[in-house]
C-alpha cells in the first residue's frame, strides 16, 4: 500500500512536470507563432510594396519604351516626308534657273563670277570653262579679263564658270551648282520653314 | 555659311600615314576644312594641321589609302568644320565626322557651329552642384554624378564598362525638376557589335528620343576619331546653353581618341612624349574635358563621362593619369570585382567624386547621404583588411566584430554592387540599401554618423 501511494506520487509528480514542460513548450510555440505571424505580416507587406512597386517601374519602362519607340518613328517619318517635299521644290527651281533666259542680267551674273573667281585665284591668267548654253555670254565677259581664254572643252552644269590657272595647279569652281551645293543648308532650311518647320 | 567656294590645289607633294601636304597653297588658315578629291571623284574631308612657306598639311580625317600624289586635289573650303545643329538631332545617330546613319536625311540646321566650340568664360562658370540620378546604386550613393561635372570611367579591356555608359545612357535623369534633359553618346573606335548594342539599347528603351548617337566603329578611319568627341560636345552645347537642356555626354572609349592623336603626331614627326603620346595630350585632352560645365544665367548644363580602358590596368599610363589631373574624379572598374562576375564592377576604395559633397543631401537626395556614404567606405575598407587578414589566420582567427565586417563586404558586393543591366534604382532605395549594409553592424561601430539618423534609419535589432 506504502509503495503504491509512493508509486502514484512520483507518477504524479512526473505526470505534473510533463504536463508543465508540454504547457511552456505549447505556450513558447504559440508565443513563436504569433510573433512569426507579426514577422509574415511585415515581410508581407514589404513585399507586396516590392511587387507593386516592380510592376509600376516595369509599367513606366514599358510605356517609356512604347512611347518613345512611336514618337521616334512618327518623326521620322515626318522627316522623310519633309525631305522629299523639299527635294521636289528643290528640282523645280534648278529646272526654273536651267531655263532661265540668257539676258543682260544673266551677262552681269557671269561677269559678277568672273571676277569673284579672278579674285579668289589672284590672277587672270586663267582658262574658263563653261557649259555649251553659255559659252557666248562668258566669251563676251572675258575681254575685261587680260590674259584669260575661253576653253573649247564644255563642262556640265546649269550655269556659271569654272576657271583654272594656266598651269593647272589652281582650280575654283563658281558654278552655279557650286554655289548652290554651298548654300543647300540654308535653301533647305528656308524651304522647311515655308512649310511650317520651326526650329 | 558663305557662298564662295574654296580653291583647288592639284599639286600634292607628298602623302605620308593620314597626313597630305599640298604645294603652291597662298590663303589657306589653320583648322580650314579640306575637301580631297581622288582620281576616282571620291571625296573625302581633312583640316588644315600647318600651313606656311606656300605649303599646307593636311589631316584626311577618312584616311589617306587609295590616294596618289598624282590625280589628287585639294579644295580649301575657306571655313573650319562646322556640325549642323537644331533639336531635330535628338532621335539620331551619326557617324563619327556627323553625318547621318540612320538613312534619314540630314537634319534641317539652326545653326552651323564650329566644332571646336567657343572657351568657356572661367568667369561666367557656374559652380555644379545638382545631382543627376543615374539608377546605378554605386554611382548615385557613393560616386554621385553632379549637373556640369566631368567624372571619367577608368576601365580596362575586356571589361563591362559599356554595358554600364549604356545603362547610365538610358536611365540617367535629373529628379525633382521639369527640366529637359538630354543624352549625347559618342562612341570612338567601338566594335560594331558593340555601336549596335548602344543604338538597340536606347531604341528598346524609348530613350533614344532624348539622345544623339555618334558612332565611329573601329573599322571607321582611325583619324575621324580626332573629330568625334568634338561634334558629339558641339551638339551637346548647343542642347545645353541655347536650348536649356541638361545634357549628359557620354565618350567611349577616350584610349581610341589618344591613339589616334599619336598616329597624326608620329606621321608628323613631332618628338614623343611618355609612350609615345604627343607632348600636348593633356592639353588636347582639356581641350575636350573644360567643354563640361554650367554657365551663369544659362539653364543648361554639360555634363561628361568620358570612359577609357587602362592599357594593361595600367592607372599610370599616360591617358588615365592626364585625364586624372583635368577631370573632378574618378570611377575605376575593378578587375577582380568583374572576374567574380560583379556587375558593375567598379572598385570604389579607387573611386572619387570631388564634388558629390554638393550635389547630395537635404534638399538633393536625402539628409544624410553623406554620412551613410562615408560610414559604408569605411566599412567596406575594413572589410577588405579582414579579407586579407582571414587568408592568414583563417575564419576561426576572427573576432566577433571582425566577422561582421566581412558580412558587410559581402552584403555590399550582393546586394547593393551587383545590379541588373536593366535595374534602375532611386535614390531613395540606393540609400536604404547602404543603411541595411551598416544594420550589419553594432550601433556603436557606427562612428561616422549622427545619433539621429541612426536611429531614424538604422535597421538592425
Amino acid at each position: 500500500m506504502t509503495t503504491n501511494l509512493a508509486l502514484e506520487g512520483t507518477i504524479d509528480k512526473i505526470l505534473k512536470n510533463t504536463e508543465n514542460s508540454i504547457l511552456s513548450s505549447l505556450k513558447i510555440s504559440l508565443d513563436d507563432s504569433k510573433h512569426n505571424l507579426d514577422d509574415s505580416v511585415t515581410k508581407l507587406e514589404s513585399e507586396y510594396d516590392k511587387i507593386i512597386s516592380d510592376g509600376k517601374k516595369e509599367a513606366d519602362k514599358l510605356e517609356k519604351q512604347i512611347v518613345g519607340g512611336s514618337d521616334i518613328e512618327a518623326r521620322n517619318k515626318q522627316l522623310l516626308a519633309l525631305e522629299a517635299a523639299v527635294n521636289r521644290v528643290f528640282t523645280t527651281a534648278l529646272e526654273q534657273i536651267t531655263n532661265s533666259a540668257r539676258n543682260s542680267e544673266y551677262a552681269n551674273l557671269i561677269k559678277s563670277l568672273l571676277e569673284e573667281s579672278t579674285k579668289i585665284l589672284g590672277t587672270t591668267q586663267v582658262k574658263v570653262f563653261t557649259n555649251a548654253k553659255d559659252k557666248d555670254v562668258v566669251k563676251s565677259s572675258l575681254s575685261n579679263f587680260a590674259g584669260s581664254e575661253l576653253s573649247s572643252k564644255t563642262i556640265d552644269c546649269i550655269g556659271g564658270v569654272k576657271i583654272e590657272s594656266k598651269d593647272g595647279a589652281m582650280k575654283f569652281d563658281n558654278t552655279i551648282d557650286a554655289k548652290i551645293d554651298r548654300l543647300k543648308p540654308l535653301i533647305r532650311k528656308e524651304i522647311a520653314s515655308k512649310f511650317g518647320v520651326k526650329q | 555659311m558663305t557662298t564662295a567656294g574654296g580653291v583647288q590645289y592639284s599639286k600634292i607633294s607628298e602623302i605620308k600615314g593620314p597626313l597630305v601636304v599640298v604645294d603652291g597653297v597662298d590663303n589657306a588658315a589653320f583648322d580650314e576644312l579640306v575637301e580631297i578629291e581622288t582620281n576616282e571623284g571620291e571625296r573625302r574631308l581633312g583640316k588644315v594641321l600647318e600651313v606656311g612657306n606656300g605649303k599646307a598639311i593636311v589631316q584626311v580625317f577618312e584616311g589617306t589609302t587609295g590616294l596618289s600624289i598624282s590625280g589628287t586635289n585639294a579644295k580649301f573650303v575657306g571655313k573650319v568644320m562646322e556640325m549642323p545643329v537644331s533639336k531635330e538631332v535628338l532621335g539620331r545617330v551619326f557617324d563619327g565626322l556627323g553625318r547621318p546613319k540612320d538613312g534619314l536625311p540630314d537634319p534641317i540646321a539652326d545653326k552651323f557651329i564650329d566644332i571646336n566650340g567657343e572657351p568657356m568664360n572661367p568667369e561666367q562658370r557656374e559652380y555644379p552642384k545638382d545631382f543627376i540620378q543615374t539608377g546605378v546604386s554605386v554611382i548615385d550613393g557613393l560616386i554621385t554624378l553632379v549637373r556640369g561635372q566631368k567624372l571619367p570611367i577608368f576601365s580596362g579591356s575586356g571589361m563591362s564598362h559599356n554595358l554600364l555608359a549604356a545603362q547610365i545612357a538610358r536611365q540617367a535623369t535629373v529628379v525633382g525638376t521639369n527640366d529637359e534633359f538630354a543624352v549625347v553618346f559618342a562612341a570612338i573606335g567601338v566594335q560594331y557589335s558593340e555601336a549596335e548594342y548602344f543604338r538597340r539599347s536606347l531604341e528598346e528603351s524609348g530613350a533614344l528620343k532624348r539622345s544623339v548617337l555618334f558612332l565611329n566603329t573601329a573599322d571607321d578611319p582611325a583619324i575621324e576619331r580626332i573629330i568625334t568627341p568634338r561634334v558629339a560636345l558641339t551638339v551637346a552645347e548647343y542642347l545645353a546653353f541655347e536650348l536649356g537642356m541638361h545634357v549628359l555626354v557620354i565618350l567611349t572609349d577616350m584610349t581610341n581618341y589618344a591613339e589616334a592623336l599619336r598616329e597624326i603626331s608620329a606621321a608628323r614627326e613631332e618628338v614623343p612624349g611618355r609612350k609615345g603620346y604627343p607632348g600636348y595630350l593633356y592639353t588636347d585632352l582639356s581641350t575636350l574635358y573644360e567643354r563640361a560645365g554650367k554657365l551663369n544665367g544659362r539653364n543648361g548644363s554639360v555634363t561628361q563621362v568620358p570612359i577609357l580602358s587602362m592599357p594593361s590596368d595600367d592607372i599610370t599610363h599616360p591617358i588615365p593619369d592626364l585625364t586624372g589631373y583635368i577631370t573632378e574624379g574618378q570611377i575605376v572598374v575593378g578587375r577582380d570585382l568583374f572576374r567574380q562576375g560583379v556587375y558593375p564592377p567598379i572598385n570604389i576604395l579607387m573611386s572619387l567624386s570631388r564634388l558629390m559633397k554638393d550635389g547630395i543631401g537635404k534638399g538633393s537626395t536625402r539628409e544624410d547621404h553623406a554620412e551613410i556614404a562615408n560610414q559604408v567606405y569605411d566599412a567596406y575598407s575594413r572589410s577588405q583588411e579582414v579579407r586579407a587578414l582571414a587568408g592568414i589566420v583563417g575564419k576561426a582567427g576572427l573576432t566577433d566584430i571582425d566577422l561582421k565586417y566581412m558580412d558587410v563586404g559581402d552584403v555590399f558586393e550582393k546586394e547593393f554592387l551587383t545590379q541588373a543591366t536593366d535595374e534602375n534604382r532611386t535614390i531613395e532605395e540606393t540609400l536604404n540599401i547602404l543603411w541595411k549594409i551598416v544594420s550589419k553592424l553594432p550601433k556603436n561601430e557606427l562612428t561616422k554618423i549622427k545619433d539621429k539618423y541612426v536611429e531614424q534609419y538604422y535597421q538592425g535589432k
